[in-house]
């Protein structure tokens, strides 16, 4: 048990000590995954919207695509994205393996399914007196559209969040797209892989615990949200 | 002539939800629609809205026919308060300036026309302008959504069930405001309401729906069937609390009965009556309507009768809501729908 207490008394010197090697990876976390989130919301809530909203031959269909695709495997996701991206690939000539964009891609066909299947899902849940509200208030075009999307907030929330929980603590896709370098691609999760595998407890700790404090809030938001939605 | 409606109807997995020949709607007026549930009430109102398209037929609003393309622009001049209405997820104040901010009205003007609104539907604007849609009651919430209506001044209100889950203090608000939205601004109001005593005191026209028709125009008892035959070429039907009704004539395919109110009688004591229907009924509701005559309320059974009597008859028979009073009408009175 010993080696556990100093290892997490080592991951505090090491958190206030500001050690660049774990806010390195601190930093290829929130990048890679704050980038992968906002490009899955802005292609991933208007095709929400639509899926949801709009009733259109093959739409159960599509439904059920992305509500399978809610429990994709993050390493068969790495596996795709860099048959795609490697030298070999479609996209070989864009140099995105072993890149942090090549883990943003990655992170995007994780989050997209969920910020669309969690989106369409809060627009339907909205039902059509939200709609009817609006057009008897004389709402009409794209304000009305723009409006049931507001009303939908907290459920969009609900979506982005979900998907922000889902790529910063993925591990399979982050390491075969990313190659785990130092300074460059490694993300939290990992460098706790890798350095457990060293036997380094401390920075695995000390970067959990930063992991552990993202996910708490990330939580906390989504509670928020959840509430919210509940007293619509 | 606000609406026109020529032979119009409403289909909803083929299955014919309204259908109306011909109606013309007045402005200025208050309409009640009355009629059993699945009756196409709410369908008409949906219509009348420009909510909904009919599925055949023309709507003429204010001389110009109705079409997808026009009918936004004339949903800036008529408005509906849902069965369940919903608040929009905002504060109270942003959801009575909602429709006046889309309506581009001036800062000052909506402000104004906030407060006005709510004061109307008795809420007072100090404790309730910053409460947000999930801090309200049900009867709050019903009235608030109304305030966003009336700050528009509407030319047309339509109201679906407006009191149906509300209070009797929230009721009775919402009732006023109505009333109050007519005589100020020339408001056109057609409401269906389960409250039949307003209904049948405030209304200018009353129409009678049935099956997605409009059967009759003015109050009108409806009775639905079954009805056994009787030997004697007589129809009854049994009442729950086992009287019976009496109607004559051939049935027709919808087995539903109307009865003036104007055939029907009151008396006090049970007497020997040419009349074949004599039942002992409870009156609910007594409400004034136009002048001198007073709108009777019964219930009989499962069933409510609506009778007019004169304000004399009901002061010599010292009518009063409560008491017990026996009805007299005769089986040819009835006539099949």
């Amino acid at each position: 048990m010993e080696y556990i207490f100093s290892g997490i008394a080592e991951a505090f010197v090491l958190l206030l000590k500001g050690d660049e090697e774990v806010y390195s990876a601190v930093s290829a976390t929130l990048r890679a995954s704050t980038a992968a989130i906002i490009i899955s919301l802005v292609i991933g809530l208007p095709l929400g919207f639509l899926l949801g909203y709009f009733d259109f031959p093959g739409r159960r269909f599509f439904r059920s695509v992305f509500d399978a695709l809610l429990a994709l495997p993050t390493v068969l996701v790495g596996l795709w994205v860099y048959a795609f991206i490697s030298n070999r690939g479609p996209l070989g000539g864009m140099n995105l393996l072993f890149t942090l964009k090549g883990v943003i891609v990655g992170e995007v066909v994780l989050a997209l399914p969920i910020v669309i299947a969690l989106s369409a899902q809060s627009i339907e849940e909205l039902d059509l007196s939200v709609r009817d509200t609006l057009l008897t208030l004389g709402a009409s075009g794209k304000r009305l559209l723009f409006d049931i999307l507001w009303e939908a907030r907290y459920g969009m929330l609900m979506a982005a969040i979900t998907a922000y929980g889902r790529v910063i603590s993925e591990v399979g896709a982050a390491t075969m797209l990313g190659g785990n370098i130092k300074w460059r691609t490694r993300t939290i999760t990992t460098a706790m892989a890798f350095e457990t595998n060293k036997g380094q407890f401390a920075m695995g700790i000390a970067l959990g615990m930063i992991l552990l404090l993202i996910a708490f809030i990330v939580n906390s938001t989504l509670s928020y949200a959840k509430r919210r939605r509940q007293t619509r | 002539m606000l609406y026109e409606l020529r032979d119009v109807k409403r289909f909803y997995n083929n299955r014919c939800a309204l259908s109306v020949d011909r109606l013309a709607i007045e402005g200025g007026k208050i309409y009640g629609l009355v009629g059993p549930n699945g009756s196409g009430k709410t369908t008409l109102l949906r219509i009348l809205a420009f909510l909904d398209e009919p599925s055949e037929g023309q709507i003429i609003y204010k001389g110009s026919s109705v079409t997808s393309q026009n009918a936004s622009l004339f949903r800036q001049e008529v408005t509906m308060l849902l069965q369940n209405a919903r608040l929009l997820t905002r504060k109270v104040k942003d959801n009575v300036a909602y429709g006046l901010k889309l309506r581009r009205y001036d800062s000052k003007t909506v402000k104004t026309r906030v407060v006005e609104a709510l004061e109307m539907v008795g809420l007072q604007p100090r404790d309730f302008l910053n409460r947000a849609w999930h801090e309200l009651s049900g009867g709050e919430a019903q009235r608030v959504a109304l305030a966003a209506r009336l700050a528009l001044r509407p030319d047309v209100l339509l109201l679906d069930e407006p009191t149906a889950n509300v209070d009797k203090v929230s009721e009775a608000l919402i009732n006023q405001a109505v009333i109050k939205a007519k005589k100020e601004w020339k408001t056109t109001i057609i409401t269906v309401s389960h409250d039949l005593g307003w209904l049948y005191s405030t209304a200018d026209e009353i129409l009678s729906l049935w099956s997605g028709r409009i059967v009759h125009q003015g109050p009108e008892n409806i009775i639905p069937g079954p009805w056994e035959k009787l030997e004697n070429g007589l129809y009854c039907k049994r009442l729950r609390d086992g009287q019976k009704i009496y109607v004559s004539g051939a049935p027709s395919q919808s087995g539903v009965v109307s009865i003036s109110p104007s055939e029907i009688l009151l008396a006090e004591h049970p007497e020997r009556t040419s009349a074949r229907n004599l039942l002992y009924c409870f009156i609910r509701e007594m409400a004034y309507c136009n002048g001198s005559q007073i709108r009777v309320t019964l219930s009989i059974g499962e069933i409510n009768l609506v009778a007019l009597i004169t304000d004399e008859a009901a002061r010599e028979l010292k009518l009063s809501p409560g008491m017990n009073i026996y009805v007299v009408f005769k089986a040819t009175a009835a006539k099949w729908l």
